[in-house]
């Protein structure tokens, strides 16, 4: 239907044609796997397509064209009872903490809702995300209960024709991975950016977006969506939806790979999850910029300096301290790096952004991996904590750590828990490391791999750089590096799908350059 | 919405009629207090709060936010939050039971304010009694609550993190601070250099509203003082009081696929006006509290399961023409 389109990204979407939709008409296009648009017939939806947005609604012949159609008809399809028929209201948007003043009021805030519908212990059957109840080019994901996976969905304008984009298992393999919904959703599963208090960008308790901000758009006065209990909070969104969604489908693809006998025929697509940087979550400091004041401490993300959610919730090695600095070195690291909001469009706000230090932390799904990992067997204690040490400093965009990528052996085969992946995969690069440069990765990794099991020498390297940090925390010359270190991975950022506007991050005058922490707790331009 | 006849008791407890009208009394007292010396502040039984009157209700999660800034861990931060009532600061306050093995068998959150039992013990110590008994057990006797004819809130049967509590004790999870705390946020600020203050931390700390990092006294002077810069008066709904709101089980996993929601009781009030809940396993099931996993990890902390229960006040926006002028930080 319709000539090739040869978009591959999200936004192939947003380009269809008008005309090559049929309205009231299930259409597939998958991104990689189909060169045009077609439309599925009613066997070939039904065969394709488990979850409960297609059984209620599309192959009964209800198309809705709003987000708002689509949760009436939820409402009216679903029998009482249904968990399918409650849910919860999000709202979000890089803007939203922007005090509406008669200067900001054209700003474009990007306020946009999330819906959850058929909330459980697992997460959410159908999440829906839309800009306006009322308006089309409606987004919809809905956990397939056939074949299990997110299936996603998408409408084009305001037209009643929907557009199945893919299953989660395509973000997975060639030709669709990376491609049209994957682009973003890179390991298949939902993505809610900021995961963690005190959530930059989302109603929350601690930013809430207040009616004020909302009066701007008339249509949302009053709307049910914004009223009494709504919108519901990010912290509700986070536990109730975001996370167990995510487990949802890691769990799911880790155990189709044990009912398979155990067999990995990839284990490098896992491994990339764990030592490389496919995607990322958003962190702040949970201090306001606007409560930053000299003699006041600000808080920082520990996840800017080590991966604590991996070597310590997970792998159970040292914690971090809490990290902070005195609001007096920031606002004057703030002030020498020309820090401001914009919206590129005539915003300027001299500053930080609402929360002070938004940074890039390893993404919840990455974390998620490395704990199924370790479940499964796939991963020793031993072998991932060597793999997730070396480089520990630069807990994302690790060039080092992903070196190690190389000697990934093709297949693995894991069964009641273990298997004999991680003692391959260890033996390649230490069989490698003689031959590489003194200081390589493998080299790092084979030093901490000799130890043996016992892991407390990798609490000793961890306390002296956490003391190391601390004591640059407290120097003017510190402050300003650890600024520029985040400026280098918020540009790293803003060349990933999920960024979308530049008030997703502060914008500043540091010159672009690749920067590292070392162990030592400084910093260097690479 | 017509003027108020009187304030009811806490999730409207049922209370002997005599007792009930002293129990308006206290809070009328208090609330009359504060609508006089706040403009933007009303008396709902002075005042018709009007037919476009609103209640928007204002949630927070139960675990303090204070700990999370200074928390190295996960563990960390829940076993400090377990350890002292005086940390459960944000209208929320929890007890853990243990068995033998140390495993949870039960943990109990209340967000009952202490004024009631203080009611209760002038107005009927018996009943005052009798509700300890029910709440914290047998154990109880009268000469350990009222000591010299005042009633100890911190008394020796609702001071520990262990067992049952009977209300709140932390300093500031009380009632009274709740309606000064809305009165005082309905005063608009500005800054130093004249810019309207209104982001939930800074205006904490600017009005002088209690801890700027705690999750409930910026959310909730952040929606009273944009309530306000409406030109709105703002009261509490009644029944006044604090209440739990929601608790999430996503995440969480039964041993036997049992709904983990499923283990959740209220207690205490009505499922609208929740003021004491708690969390168990019915012992036909085979299993503990402990035995039930969050986010992968076994429960061993009450605060696991204080993350995931929210805690509600509602306001009552009254719309009017106020044009308040904006007034110099005071913190």
């Amino acid at each position: 239907m319709g000539s090739p389109v040869m978009d591959t990204t999200c936004a192939a979407f947003r380009r269809l044609p008008a005309d090559a939709l049929r309205p009231d008409a299930v259409h597939r296009f998958v991104v990689g796997e189909d060169t045009r648009l077609r439309v599925l017939d009613r066997d070939e939806a039904a065969a394709e397509l488990g979850d409960p947005f297609a059984t209620l609604l599309l192959l009964r012949g209800v198309f809705p064209r709003t987000a708002g159609e689509v949760l009436e008809a939820l409402d009216r399809e679903s029998p009482a009872g249904d968990p399918l028929r409650d849910g919860f209201f999000f709202l979000l948007g890089e803007g939203s903490q922007i005090a509406l003043t008669p200067e900001t009021g054209s700003v474009a805030r990007r306020l946009r809702f999330l819906v959850a519908r058929g909330v459980g212990a697992q997460g959410a059957d159908v999440l829906l995300s839309a800009f306006s109840p009322d308006e089309g080019d409606v987004e919809l994901m809905a956990w397939d209960r056939r074949s299990g996976g997110f299936n996603y969905y998408q409408t084009v304008g305001t037209s009643s024709a929907w557009v199945f984009a893919g299953n989660s298992r395509h973000a997975l393999r060639d030709p669709t991975q990376g491609k049209g919904p994957f682009e973003s959703h890179l390991s298949g599963t939902f993505v809610m950016k900021e995961l963690r208090f005190p959530w930059l960008h989302w109603h929350s308790k601690a930013a809430p977006i207040l009616p004020s901000v909302l009066s701007q758009d008339p249509a949302l006065v009053g709307h049910p969506w914004v009223t009494g209990d709504n919108p519901q909070g990010a912290d509700v969104c986070e536990i109730e939806v975001a996370k167990p969604g995510i487990e949802r489908w890691a769990r799911h693809r880790f155990d189709r790979m044990l009912a398979d006998g155990g067999r990995i025929d990839d284990p490098a697509r896992i491994l990339r999850q764990v030592l490389g940087t496919p995607s990322v979550n958003i962190v702040s400091s949970q201090t306001e910029s606007r409560d930053t004041a000299p003699g006041r401490p600000v808080d920082l993300p520990q996840t800017f300096f080590v991966d604590s959610e991996g070597l310590t919730e997970v792998l159970g090695l040292l914690p971090p301290p809490p990290f902070s600095v005195d609001g007096e070195l920031y606002l004057t690291a703030l002030a020498t790096a020309g820090a401001r909001v914009t919206d590129g469009a005539g915003f300027v706000q001299p500053g930080d952004t609402h929360f002070a230090f938004a940074v890039p932390e390893r993404a919840f799904e990455d974390q998620v991996v490395l704990r199924q990992a370790v479940r499964v067997g796939l991963l020793t204690r031993r072998l991932a904590a060597c793999l997730l040490m070396t480089d520990f400093p630069n807990p994302v965009f690790s060039d080092r750590r992903a070196a190690l990528l190389a000697h990934v052996p093709p297949t693995a085969t894991v069964a009641d828990g273990a298997g004999d992946f991680s003692e391959r995969m260890a033996g390649s690069i230490t069989a490698a490391a003689p031959n590489t440069p003194e200081g390589s990765p493998e080299r790092e990794f084979a030093a901490r791999w000799a130890r043996g099991e016992d892991l407390s020498p990798l609490d000793d390297e961890l306390r002296a750089y956490y003391t190391a940090v601390g004591a640059r925390l407290r120097t003017q010359d510190g402050v300003d590096a650890y600024v520029r270190l985040a400026e280098s991975r918020r540009a790293r950022v803003r060349t990933m799908p999920i960024s979308e506007t530049p008030l997703l991050f502060v914008t500043t005058d540091v010159p672009r350059a690749p920067r590292e922490m070392r162990a030592d707790a400084t910093v260097t331009e690479v | 919405m017509p003027v108020l006849i009187r304030f009811d008791t806490p999730a409207r407890l049922p209370e002997p009629e005599a007792d009930r009208d002293a129990w308006s009394k206290r809070m009328g007292a208090v609330v009359a207090r504060l609508a006089d010396e706040f403009d933007q502040f009303f008396d709902p039984t002075a005042t018709d709060p009007g037919p476009d009157a609103l209640t928007p209700a204002i949630t927070w999660t139960a675990f303090p936010a204070l700990l999370l800034q200074g928390a190295t861990s996960q563990e960390q931060r829940w076993a400090t939050a377990d350890a002292s009532r005086s940390r459960q600061d944000e209208y929320c306050e929890w007890g853990v039971e243990r068995d033998g093995d140390g495993v949870v068998t039960r943990v109990t959150f209340t967000c009952e304010t202490p004024e009631y039992f203080e009611h209760l013990a002038e107005r009927d110590p018996d009943r005052l009694l009798a509700l300890y008994a029910e709440l914290v057990g047998p154990q109880v006797r009268l000469e350990d609550l009222v000591v010299g004819g005042v009633y100890r809130r911190d008394n020796v049967h609702n001071r520990s993190t262990e067992g049952r509590p009977a209300h709140l004790i932390q300093r500031n999870n009380n009632l009274t601070a709740a309606l000064r705390l809305a009165a005082e946020a309905t005063v608009l600020r500005r800054s130093a250099d004249g810019r309207p203050v209104t982001s939930p931390q800074e205006l904490t700390r600017c009005g002088g509203l209690g801890e700027p990092l705690r999750n409930s006294d910026p959310q909730i002077a952040s929606a009273v003082n944009d309530a306000a810069a409406q030109g709105a008066e703002i009261s509490l709904a009644d029944p006044l009081g604090l209440y739990i709101h929601r608790f999430l089980v996503g995440g969480m996993e039964t041993p036997d696929g049992a709904d983990p929601a499923s283990f959740w009781t209220v207690e205490r009030g009505t499922p609208g006006h929740v003021l004491r809940a708690s969390y168990a396993v019915p012992a036909e099931r085979g299993y503990r509290v402990g035995d039930v996993r969050a986010d992968g990890r076994p429960i061993r902390f009450g605060a696991q399961l204080a993350d995931r229960v929210s805690v509600r006040l509602t306001a009552l926006v009254r719309p009017a023409d106020h044009r308040p002028v904006r007034l110099p930080c005071v913190g």
